[in-house]
């Protein structure tokens, strides 16, 4: 008698615990979403810790690979475990015109001028960072002549002799390709998108396909890279800076051949119940004290531009130029429709014409 | 003396009559029976609940179609009663137009236009430009008004895919999954030859598969019959050398192979420092990775049926035979080796039905020429979001392994692909 009265308070007291715990978690914590892995650290030291700091609002960190299907399942069972997910500008388009994020009007929450220049906010997602994509070469085991200059240089095997590291997706690979093929990066999406651009891409890739190494992670492009794998690869700023950091390498990047640049979207999950808050954190993030925290550590450029100046001296060296015409901006909506409509048809093939 | 002629007629047990006793024997089994089946029913349940059920709904997403019928009712109706043929009248636009407009502003447009770019690329913008140009009501010629909007509505490709996915169900998934397609007159034929894909990893699925399947078996079969062999402490510590390896996480056995193959790596460096190459070895990023990280993964799966069998045969077999005058590759080839044959099959099931399932080792140490198909099943359940071709996938892949493991019971005899 006396063993189950105290079992029952404990399992009450358990429960009582449990609910409250449950309901506090509830009215208080943020789950955001992001790639995670090292560039995930730098955002939660420099972004999501202050925030919590100065707003008492906990944040959850989850972290996913931009499969759409991870969105889809929990708006359409209204199980939503993510408040706030970070996306690639496709998946930005693509899950705000199928209802899974909340439309938002984000020049009532930041100053649109300075998002401007990256192409401004989207229907639901708010740009916080900039992802280019560019020609990396180990500057230590290439020198002078033998460093490479330009994407024709790089398709040059005869010349620069070695293996090549491209990214085993289409988008990116190909609009590299119509530079190699002679495209200026203010025309790729003009071209790329006009027809006759894909064939044109997918030939030019072909002319090099039996000497590239093809990465799946940014991870794995830079130890190609590291490991002397490959003699020049395509790779991601953030990954480089993290590579040449955490290594004491000289990885360097060749701007000046033309590269790609992707935005990352902060958007917030539709039907989230800590909707406000999920829109107080962005604005956060999208501040330009909080971008030039984050950036300076991170080392992408920040999206808004207001948060240029902030920045280091030394940091502002290692971006590209933001007033050359090197790089190709992945955004616009030509440049989306297109991926949109084509993108399922065109990894098909490229998929195919890879292992072949 | 009344008590003991009371008990003399009493018996202990009251006599039944001689009638109902197959009724009791009856009763008794039919207690029995019902004991056994609510002792089965937690698992029969479990696995009707979590197993059959997920699997009958998945194979049903793969001839599912839910998107055009529901959400453009009008049109479905429309291109039901049409033969398909010239172009569609007045009628079909009307009823399109109609059915855009009542989506257009909600998600269903953006769901329509994924579902049908799945069947023609660029459906999705041409549907999404339509609809935002609509003007709010018809007037004049519906179809004129289309045609303003995009030319592309003249396409027969166009209201081809409309015709054909109008009905509940579809072939859709079914015929992708095969690289075939339907063509706007509704003949199938084959996807022009840049966009084939699926028959080829079906093929390149199987033959990994098999060859795992074989070097794992070379290899499971002497290290099991050592082991059998081996004394019991012997036994032991092999057993553990062989499971140790079985309880680490396949992401981290996986990635330690591309620690030790890659061109910097330990085993390239070694034999180099020996002298027996002078360039690295490319034995990452390919086939060869593929096959060496996959049989480490699997070994496991094949040794421990193998020596399970091995170890219940009586060494009184083999010594009888020697004894008779059989020498030993007679011994083993006649008496061992068909003794061993449950294990070996068992095994080499276990090992080919697992590694027919395979992507994520393939993905981190193979190269683009050798991901399988379960990588494109994850792509397309995940990234992509076409259930129904990931759903004709699997059915296919499960059609293929069913199919080989019938022809293998037909060959050696159901009761012998059973594990013990």
């Amino acid at each position: 008698m006396k063993i189950a009265a105290k079992a029952t308070i404990a399992i009450a007291l358990t429960l009582a615990l449990a609910g409250l715990g449950g309901q506090g978690a509830a009215a208080e914590t943020l789950t955001v979403v992001t790639q995670g892995g090292q560039p995930g650290d730098v955002q939660r030291k420099t972004v999501f810790e202050p925030f919590t700091a100065e707003t008492g609002t906990a944040i959850r960190l989850d972290t996913f690979n931009q499969e759409l299907a991870r969105i889809r399942t929990q708006v359409e069972t209204g199980n939503l475990v993510w408040d706030a997910v970070s996306l690639n500008p496709i998946n930005e388009a693509a899950g705000c015109e199928e209802g899974l994020l909340e439309k938002i009007d984000w020049s009532k929450h930041a100053d649109a001028k300075a998002f401007e220049a990256v192409g401004g906010f989207g229907a639901c997602g708010a740009p916080y960072l900039a992802s280019p994509g560019a020609l990396v070469y180990d500057s230590a085991k290439l020198t002078g002549d033998a460093a490479p200059k330009n994407w024709a240089d790089f398709w040059n095997v005869a010349k620069f002799p070695g293996k090549r590291a491209l990214m085993y997706q289409p988008d990116q690979t190909l609009e590299i390709a119509l530079m190699a093929d002679g495209v200026a990066p203010a025309d790729v999406v003009k071209v790329l998108t006009g027809p006759g651009g894909v064939d044109r891409a997918f030939k030019k890739l072909a002319e090099i396909k039996q000497h590239v190494k093809w990465w799946k992670s940014g991870d794995e492009s830079m130890q190609l890279l590291l490991t002397g794998e490959v003699a020049m690869g395509y790779g991601w700023l953030g990954r480089v800076n993290a590579a040449n950091a955490s290594n004491n390498r000289k990885l360097r990047i060749v701007w000046n051949a033309g590269y790609t640049n992707a935005l990352i979207y902060f958007g917030v999950m539709k039907g989230s119940p800590r909707k406000e808050a999920a829109i107080k954190l962005i604005a956060y993030q999208l501040s330009a004290p909080v971008q030039a925290r984050h950036m300076e550590q991170l080392g992408n450029p920040p999206a808004n531009t207001a948060a240029n100046p902030l920045l280091s001296e030394a940091r502002r060296a290692a971006l590209p130029d933001p007033a050359s015409r090197d790089g190709m901006m992945q955004a616009g909506s030509t440049y989306i429709n297109f991926w949109l409509d084509n993108g399922d048809a065109i990894r098909q093939r490229f998929a195919t014409f890879v292992a072949q | 003396m009344t008590m003991a002629a009371a008990s003399r007629e009493l018996p202990l047990v009251p006599a039944p009559p001689r009638s109902s006793l197959a009724a009791q024997v009856g009763a008794a089994e039919r207690r029995h029976l019902w004991r056994m089946l609510a002792l089965l029913a937690p698992s029969v349940l479990f696995t009707a609940l979590f197993f059959a059920a997920p699997l009958a709904l998945f194979m049903f997403r793969s001839v599912d179609n839910p998107e055009i019928p529901g959400h453009l009712p009008r049109t479905a109706a429309v291109m039901q009663g049409w033969s398909g043929e010239g172009e569609p009248n007045e009628a079909a636009f009307t009823a399109l137009a109609a059915d855009l407009r009542a989506i257009r502003e909600t998600p269903a447009l953006g769901l329509i236009g994924r579902r049908l770019n799945y069947a023609l690329p660029g459906f999705r913008g041409l549907l999404t430009r339509t609809a935002r140009r609509l003007p709010a009501e018809d007037a004049g010629s519906v179809k004129a008004a289309f045609l303003a909007i995009d030319q592309k509505w003249r396409d027969p490709a166009v209201w081809g895919v409309l015709h054909q996915q109008s009905g509940r169900l579809t072939s859709f998934y079914l015929l992708t999954a095969l690289d075939l397609e339907k063509s706007p007159e509704g003949e199938i034929r084959q996807v022009a030859p840049e966009q084939r894909i699926f028959i080829d990893l079906y093929g390149r699925t199987l033959t990994v598969s098999l060859g795992v399947t074989a070097l794992c078996l070379l290899i499971a079969y002497p290290v099991a019959a050592v082991m059998a062999r081996a004394g019991p402490r012997a036994a032991s510590w092999m057993l553990m050398l062989v499971l140790v390896p079985f309880w680490t996480s396949l992401l981290v056995r996986s990635t330690a192979w591309v620690i030790l193959l890659q061109n910097e790596g330990l085993v390239n460096k070694s034999l180099i420092a020996l002298g027996l190459i002078d360039k690295p070895l490319p034995l990452i990023f390919n086939r060869a990775g593929v096959f060496i990280a996959m049989v480490h993964v699997l070994l496991p799966y094949a040794i421990l049926p193998i020596y399970s069998v091995m170890k219940g045969i009586s060494g009184n077999h083999l010594r009888a035979a020697a004894s008779l005058g059989a020498p030993p590759l007679r011994v083993f080839r006649t008496v061992y080796l068909p003794l061993t044959l449950p294990g070996v099959v068992a095994g080499g099931t276990l090992v080919f039905v697992l590694s027919v399932g395979f992507y994520v080792t393939p993905a981190l140490v193979g190269g683009p020429g050798d991901q399988m198909i379960g990588y494109f099943i994850a792509y397309f359940t995940n990234s992509a979001v076409n259930w129904g071709l990931a759903s004709a996938l699997g059915a296919f892949l499960l059609l293929v392994v069913a199919l080989i493991y019938l022809a293998l019971g037909k060959l050696v005899g159901f009761d012998r692909l059973r594990v013990r």
